[in-house]
């Protein structure tokens, strides 16, 4: 759009020095790649929660006999 | 007239099809079928009971390489160290000792016991050595479990009471009626008992009584045996005399797996080098095998460095090219060192094998989000949301969906999902950290002052909380709090310019009162 005239116009200094203030800025933590988990590890995680619900259950059973 | 297998062989064959609970039922008729006592069927019922441990064993078998267990109690009172204080380079407990060029934590997160995160986790990955006993306390293993006293009370003895609670007619084998030396004596069945003992029952005392003696039947002279001798040694903590018995091992056979497991050994006494000497032995012998590969590259990642260890995973992938944990490393450390879009195509690889699952597709979310692949980003975040198992998996997912928005602008959406993120997992100190930041950006100082608190404390070895703090109170003119948040900071990450400069200023400033 070479016709619309912007209001601003930029400014861009031929000479003098450019001077900047390092401010220092609060840091984020970084994006956190999740690691893959090993075979082993879901085998024992699956049988970890297995297990688990195998006593729940049981413990459910005898709470319903005893009532 | 329907004729029917022979039972036995049915059996066999369940068992070689891995339909291991119908094998262990058949197995169980047959037992019950055959009274021991006449001797026409006394080998039937030895051959059913054999299977049927075997069968056990393989429900619950985990591979003896990768367990690896470590409580409190083994690691705050260690008697195996040698100096208070190991040398630079020799040590896997000693996380600073960077030497090749890993990423700063500026631009790798760490885990809790201050090592850069890795591409995969295995059982002895999780923990590291946290560095004093409070934090031995804290530190979490994956996801929820806490790490156990002693590993005399881990997660291995649990699984072993909860397989016995679970069988209503009581053990399959009553190992304290057991006559061990009878058995120790039959070397057909011997073997298989001990696997029984060993993973099912996970009773290593009674285990080692038996290998004690079938090795002293074999007149010392099978390595089988002896290789057992070692894993229950190592598995009660006597980690010399486990040496001991792989060594001899060896002597009578090379054997791929006795240099793994020495190999663990020497790690867990905390001697890498010697470890890294001992697989470089093992290629010798086997040239070319991905597991000791694999091992060496292991060590190089623990000792932080990244450059030798991605050079050893790709040796590995020379070797096996559909190898998992070789893969997501190389591929985590290029995402780390500033290459998503290579990175990127090492995750593609593993989506292309079948690997399925929550974490690979955040993986794939956040590397197609850096190499400026917009379209793909969140519906690779979408599916890792839709495949989560656990409440900490979804809170790591929406922490970096929080990321993604930040890279967006839209701090609104960032500002949720980091809620989220705290929603789902309130010990999330990276997801405090951001949200202190966005809160600082709204004006609400007392708010971001309290969530960066709440992460330093939940986090002391990250760096980023104690800068933010620090300048924090920079800002609001705290000095003296500035300062010592500063220098939690440069504990945590030395190199740090900002922190240096700031450090600086403030010295300079309290000269100048």
């Amino acid at each position: 759009m070479p016709e619309v005239k912007s209001i601003f116009r930029e400014v861009l200094p031929k000479q003098g020095q450019l001077s900047m203030e390092d401010v220092p800025t609060m840091v984020l933590c970084k994006p956190k790649l999740l690691p893959l988990k090993s075979v082993t590890l879901e085998k024992l995680e699956k049988m970890q929660m297995e297990a688990q619900e195998a006593v729940r259950q049981q413990e459910l059973k005898a709470k319903e006999q005893m009532q | 007239m329907e004729v029917t297998m022979d039972p036995l062989f049915l059996a066999w064959s369940y068992f070689r099809r891995r339909k291991l609970q119908q094998c262990a039922d058949i197995c169980t008729k047959i037992l019950q079928d055959n009274p021991y006592d006449q001797d026409s069927s006394l080998l039937i019922s030895e051959a059913a009971w054999s299977l049927k441990t075997r069968a056990l064993t393989e429900m619950v078998y985990i591979d003896e390489v990768e367990v690896d267990e470590e409580g409190i109690a083994e690691m705050m009172l260690d008697e195996s160290s040698i100096a208070q204080v190991a040398r630079p380079g020799t040590s896997l407990r000693l996380p600073g000792t960077s030497q090749g060029g890993g990423p700063t934590p500026a631009v790798r997160p760490m885990t809790q016991s201050g090592r850069p995160i890795t591409g995969f986790v295995r059982p002895s990955t999780q923990s590291g050595r946290p560095g004093t006993m409070e934090q031995a306390i804290k530190t979490p293993r994956t996801a929820s479990t806490a790490r156990p006293v002693t590993s005399a009370s881990g997660r291995f003895i649990r699984l072993g009471t909860a397989s016995m609670l679970t069988n209503p007619d009581g053990p399959f084998i009553n190992l304290s009626r057991l006559n061990l030396a009878k058995y120790s004596q039959k070397p057909s069945l011997s073997r298989t008992l001990f696997e029984y003992i060993f993973h099912h029952e996970n009773d290593v005392k009674n285990a080692l009584d038996l290998a004690a003696q079938a090795t002293e039947h074999a007149q010392f002279k099978d390595w089988w045996w002896k290789v057992q001798l070692g894993k229950c040694y190592y598995r009660l903590g006597l980690y010399r005399e486990a040496e001991k018995q792989f060594r001899s091992a060896l002597n009578h056979q090379e054997v791929v797996d006795s240099y793994l497991y020495l190999a663990k050994v020497y790690q867990r006494l905390d001697q890498p080098i010697t470890s890294l000497n001992l697989f470089k032995q093992g290629l010798d012998h086997f040239p070319g095998e991905v597991t000791l590969l694999t091992g060496i590259a292991r060590i190089h990642e623990e000792m932080n460095n990244m450059s030798s260890a991605t050079e050893y995973y790709k040796d590995v992938l020379k070797q096996d090219n559909t190898h998992v944990e070789a893969i997501a490393c190389i591929g985590s450390n290029h995402f780390y060192s500033d290459q998503p879009e290579i990175a990127l195509r090492f995750y593609r690889r593993l989506l292309q094998m079948g690997v399925y699952n929550c974490q690979l597709y955040n993986n794939l979310g956040l590397c197609c989000f850096y190499a400026q692949q917009y379209d793909m980003t969140l519906s690779s975040f979408e599916r890792a949301l839709a495949l989560v198992s656990s409440d900490e998996e979804q809170a790591d997912v929406w922490y970096n969906i929080g990321h993604v928005a930040v890279g967006l602008g839209e701090l609104t959406l960032a500002y949720q999902c980091f809620k989220l993120t705290l929603g789902l997992n309130n010990d999330h100190a990276e997801a405090y950290n951001n949200l202190a930041v966005l809160e600082l950006r709204k004006g609400h100082i007392e708010q971001s002052k309290a969530f960066l608190q709440t992460a330093a404390s939940l986090c002391p070895h990250m760096y980023e909380p104690h800068f933010n703090l620090s300048i924090l109170y920079e800002k609001i003119g705290d000095l003296q709090s500035s300062y010592m948040a500063a220098q939690k900071s440069e504990d945590a990450f030395p190199e740090h310019v900002d922190t240096q400069q700031l450090l600086k200023q403030l010295r300079e400033h309290f000269a100048a009162l």
